[in-house]
């Protein structure tokens, strides 16, 4: 038989690898954020820059970028739009949030605008226009729309393409500016809002639906949009949330188990201890 | 090689097999790491079974373990000991930490990509007869009315494809419309999107209702030049 020693060693050593093991195993199960397909607004304190789409605390909400397709779902449809991709980024202070949409558009024309689309309340909606499903009954989509002729926002909602109705509370702002080829459009409004049948409420922690749509309002030889109404740009669903204030309970938690765990070592310790005395 | 020598290298092997061999295996696929660890929960389970069966292989099998945490004898090991000591509390911390920590991903979305047709659409045929003539009319349709987004080269690469998630079919994939009846691309053709059931949710594809633009007949001729441009055939009963 091999001394004790020897065989503490080959065990320690064959240990540390299972230890390293189930370190991996756990380590695979630890989650990083999709920026991707997702918006997040960062929560910030003071005021949300809600006319100024250059403010310079835009640099710390982390940028999502999107594709963009021409609308096709919808018969009066569209082959080939200019705007291919739009940057987004968001904050909130608790009460307000703001959105922030970014997109190289060649040329500043006064038809050119943008807007945003969410889901209302726990119904699900179809991403085109909330246009409705023929097995299923769908909620309706609320849009905040922003031209660049009117430099403001309106709050509407749809069921449907033809549907596109402003509504009678108007809670959102806009503000555009055109520098350089691109367009920053800053949307922004009360997380929540008094009509939850009309208006996407926000809270904090919490993934919703967004949608994109942004029309190039340049003009075709005949002096006719080349995008407008349903001739735009679009994206599909993606995600949206606004960060919930800091949690530092896993915090409490991790120190509570590892002193657990610390108790559990001393207990089975003098136990064997005391056994092997016996 | 102690008693404690073997099951180490088992628990050591069977992970090595579970997480790299296994999944290369034809007809596998990766384990999700918490089969993994059910998995290696069974071996030791098995093998403290195995281990306490006797006495004499108990007192093998826990004899150095009790050495080691009571720290009697083990000369040089004692700085591991005391390692081990530290590691452990940190190590249950900071997996609980990891547990309770709230979710940077959206929820996730169990998409049903061919969910079952309504009934009425199941066994219907084509009516419109093979000819060169008429496949070459329905790839001229397709060319106008579903190329956008499918593509010239029926591969869901079409120009208009970029912002669309789901990605619009790849009729050339083997796993599209090979495995779908004609009669099932049919009904999609002619609902689009909007006809998707609720297991088809979230509802994001583009997929315009046809029915309201084209007549039938367009349709069929439709699916016979996507089977024949995309080289595939349409799966039967026979």
């Amino acid at each position: 038989m091999k001394p004790a020693n020897q065989i503490m060693k080959q065990v320690l050593r064959s240990g540390i690898g299972v230890l390293t093991a189930i370190v991996v195993v756990g380590g695979a199960t630890i989650s990083f954020a999709q920026e991707s397909v997702s918006v997040r607004a960062t929560l910030m304190t003071g005021g949300v820059p809600v006319d100024d789409p250059s403010a310079a605390v835009w640099t710390s909400a982390p940028p999502a970028t999107f594709p963009m397709s021409p609308q096709v779902h919808w018969q009066n449809r569209i082959q080939e739009v200019t705007v291919k991709d739009v940057i987004v980024r968001a904050l909130h202070d608790g009460k307000q949030m703001a959105v922030l949409v970014e997109y190289a558009d060649p040329t500043q024309d006064p038809d050119d605008a943008a807007a945003l689309e969410f889901m209302v309340g726990d119904k699900k909606a179809h991403f085109a226009h909330g246009q409705p499903m023929l097995q299923v009954e769908g909620g309706p989509v609320n849009i905040w729309f922003w031209k660049n002729k009117t430099g403001k926002a309106v709050d509407m909602n749809a069921k449907g393409f033809g549907t596109l109705k402003a509504q009678e509370h108007q809670d959102v702002k806009a503000k555009g500016i055109y520098s350089n080829g691109t367009w920053k459009v800053v949307f922004s409004r009360d997380l929540s809002t008094g009509h939850a049948e009309e208006d996407v409420q926000i809270a904090p922690g919490q993934f919703i639906s967004i949608a994109f749509a942004v029309w190039d309002g340049r003009k075709d030889g005949a002096g006719d949009l080349v995008e407008k109404g349903s001739q735009k740009a679009v994206s599909s669903w993606w995600y949206f949330r606004a960060d919930a204030p800091p949690d530092y309970s896993g915090y409490m938690y991790a120190a509570i188990a590892a002193a657990l765990a610390l108790g559990f070592q001393f207990v089975l310790i003098r136990k064997l201890k005391k056994g092997q005395s016996a | 090689m102690g008693a404690l020598g073997k099951p180490i290298i088992l628990m050591v092997g069977m992970y090595a097999f579970l997480k790299f061999v296994l999944p290369n295996i034809p007809g596998s696929a990766p384990l999700p790491s918490s089969l993994i660890f059910l998995y290696l929960l069974l071996t030791a389970s098995g093998i403290v079974i195995f281990e306490t069966l006797s006495g004499e292989s108990k007192d093998a099998f826990w004899g150095p373990i009790q050495r080691f945490l009571t720290g009697e004898n083990i000369g040089g090991l004692q700085a591991l000991r005391y390692g081990v000591f530290i590691l452990f509390p940190l190590l249950v911390g900071w997996q609980t930490y990891g547990s309770t920590a709230v979710s940077d991903l959206p929820p996730t979305e169990s998409r049903t990509i061919h969910p079952a047709p309504p009934g009425e659409y199941t066994g219907l045929s084509n009516p419109v007869p093979k000819t060169p003539e008429n496949i070459m009319q329905g790839k001229g349709f397709y060319a106008a009315y579903c190329s956008p987004c499918h593509g010239g080269n029926f591969d869901g690469k079409g120009p208009a494809a970029r912002g669309y998630i789901p990605a619009p079919a790849n009729f050339a994939d083997p796993t599209t419309i090979a495995m779908l009846q004609e009669s099932y691309l049919f009904w999609r053709i002619k609902k689009g999107g909007v006809g998707l059931p609720i297991e088809g949710a979230p509802w994001k594809s583009a997929m315009p209702r046809w029915e309201v633009e084209l007549p039938d007949e367009w349709i069929w001729k439709i699916i016979m030049g996507e089977y024949d441009g995309a080289h595939q055939s349409p799966r039967t009963w026979e």
